[in-house]
């Protein structure tokens, strides 16, 4: 066989296989990029509807309510707790104006039943965090971590939770402690 | 610098396993039964090992030792993990987020102390069991490794309480679980960095040793027993 004819018929499984190989990876990077973006957080976080439309704004600034009126524990304790139906029977056992959410709270109140807030911010069961550590010791802000909810009219349906990053990236800043055992257990 | 430490005086320990059965119900140890026991699959943190004379510097007599993690200096472990899901932090706590641990069980093999475990299955507590779990401490998922943490969920409560109350932590604040429990008072916990506690005195003592120390592990959980 001539050498030009010998190097030809070794090239053509070579070539033969570049097409295939080439296609497998465009459809594993096409899938990967899909898994991604379907599992990524912002397809995966389903908006969150609350029972009643709740209004930060109306009870923090006109009503002058502290957080800690209906979050007891936000600068006390670990957990700042969601206030239940005894705290909005304080002043909703009869209607204060004639806003239909509030009437629809009137008649649940009535009924003896309290809202079922869903969970906005929470962390996994694997993570510690302490209020009263970032508030009261820190002396953070509650917006630093959980934006303007307290000036918000209706409830955020999908919160900015705080995710692994942002918990690091202020406590090294700020030099506190980054081991994995000060936040998980 | 803190560095918490433990000792464990084989003289006074009656292997009674107290310290077993603490630890299961502090660190939510799933109920196993008699068939996964025998398979060697059951979870537990702490357990009774037998130690051999060699280990212990020749001391005679010594039989049955309460084994946790030995929260080394030098941890193999923390070596050969291919994800960080296991570090050593500032304070010698040999530490093991479950969230990264992607099972392979490296670390499993290259601990000489084989208190690393495999978890081979999901936990389930039968009512009313599943009332007495400890929310503080999470619930591992199936397929990971796991191992004594030396509790540090309650240095995390402590440390969070005396912040709060704007003062220094006290040395018997924070406490794991085991030692907390031992009816023979054999188990002593502290800041082995502080002269002046109770666990570094104990570790000062002659009777003193570490188990396989020639490996250069730096074991900081410290035995206590008398030679010939
Ligand atoms: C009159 C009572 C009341 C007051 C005062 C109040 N809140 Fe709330 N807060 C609620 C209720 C009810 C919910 C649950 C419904 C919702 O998510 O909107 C809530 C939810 C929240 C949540 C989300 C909780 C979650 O599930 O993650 C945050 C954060 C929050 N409030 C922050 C604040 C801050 C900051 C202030 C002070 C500026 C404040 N609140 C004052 C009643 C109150
Ligand atoms: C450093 C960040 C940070 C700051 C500052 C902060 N929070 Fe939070 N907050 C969180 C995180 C994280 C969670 C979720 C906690 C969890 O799941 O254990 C949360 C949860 C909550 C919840 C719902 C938890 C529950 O008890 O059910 C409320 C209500 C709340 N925060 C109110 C406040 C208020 C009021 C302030 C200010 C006084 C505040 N937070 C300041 C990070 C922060
Ligand atoms: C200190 C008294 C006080 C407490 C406590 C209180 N509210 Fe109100 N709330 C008011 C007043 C006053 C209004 C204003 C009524 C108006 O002018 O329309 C109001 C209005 C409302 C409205 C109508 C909002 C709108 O946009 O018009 C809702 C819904 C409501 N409250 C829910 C709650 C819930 C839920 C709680 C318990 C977590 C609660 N409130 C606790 C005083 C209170
Ligand atoms: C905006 C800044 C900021 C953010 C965001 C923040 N932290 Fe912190 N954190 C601090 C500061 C400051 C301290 C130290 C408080 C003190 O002086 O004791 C601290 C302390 C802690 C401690 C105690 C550390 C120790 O060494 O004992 C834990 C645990 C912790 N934070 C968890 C979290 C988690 C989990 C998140 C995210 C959900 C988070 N933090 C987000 C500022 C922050
Ligand atoms: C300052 C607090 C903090 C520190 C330090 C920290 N984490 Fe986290 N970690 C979090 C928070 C909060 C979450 C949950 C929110 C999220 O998924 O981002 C989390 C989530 C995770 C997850 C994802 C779990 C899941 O199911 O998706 C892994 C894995 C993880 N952490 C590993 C580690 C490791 C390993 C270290 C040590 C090198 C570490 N973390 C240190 C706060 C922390």
């Amino acid at each position: 066989m001539p050498e030009s004819n010998r190097r030809a018929s070794k090239e053509q499984p070579g070539s033969g296989f570049l097409a295939p190989c080439l296609a497998t990876g465009l459809l594993f990077f096409v899938a990967g990029g899909a898994y991604g973006f379907l599992t990524g957080d912002n397809f995966r976080r389903q908006p969150i509807e609350q029972p009643i439309a709740f209004n930060h704004r109306l009870h923090v600034e006109e009503q002058g309510l502290d957080c800690e009126d209906c979050h007891p524990g936000c600068r006390s304790e670990v957990k700042p707790g969601i206030p239940d139906a005894d705290t909005c029977l304080m002043c909703h056992a009869e209607a204060q104006g004639d806003s239909g959410e509030e009437a629809r709270l009137v008649a649940m109140l009535a009924r003896g039943e309290s809202p079922a807030w869903r969970p906005l911010f929470r962390q996994p069961p694997h993570v510690f965090f302490s209020h009263r550590r970032h508030t009261a010791v820190a002396e953070l802000d509650c917006g630093e971590c959980h934006g303007d909810i307290g000036s918000s009219t209706t409830p955020p349906r999908l919160p900015d939770k705080l995710r692994m990053d942002d918990c690091r990236d202020c406590h090294l800043e700020r030099g506190v402690s980054v081991s994995c055992s000060a936040c998980h257990r | 610098m803190t560095r918490w430490g433990m000792v464990i005086d084989l003289d006074r320990c009656t292997a009674c396993q107290a310290c077993v059965v603490a630890c299961r119900v502090e660190n939510n140890a799933p109920p196993s039964g008699p068939e996964f026991a025998h398979q060697g699959r059951d979870i537990s943190w702490i357990r009774l090992g037998s130690i051999k004379h060699e280990e212990a510097g020749n001391r005679p007599g010594l039989s049955l030792a309460p084994l946790p993690c030995m929260h080394c200096e030098n941890p193999p472990c923390v070596h050969v993990c291919p994800t960080h899901a296991t570090t050593i932090d500032e304070e010698g706590m040999v530490a093991q987020v479950p969230a990264r641990c992607i099972g392979c069980r490296y670390c499993t093999t290259a601990c000489p102390y084989t208190v690393r475990q495999f978890n081979w299955r999901l936990g389930q507590w039968p009512a009313p069991l599943d009332q007495g779990r400890n929310p503080d401490v999470s619930i591992r998922p199936r397929g990971v490794v796991e191992k004594c943490t030396f509790c540090a969920h309650r240095l995390q409560r402590a440390r969070d309480r005396a912040r709060y109350e704007g003062r220094e932590l006290e040395p018997d604040e924070y406490v794991p679980a085991c030692v907390e429990s031992c009816p023979a008072e054999a188990m002593f916990f502290g800041d082995l960095d502080d002269p002046h506690s109770e666990v570094a005195r104990q570790a000062a003592s002659p009777r003193a040793f570490r188990l396989m120390e020639e490996l250069g592990t730096r074991p900081k959980v410290i035995y206590l027993s008398k030679g010939e």
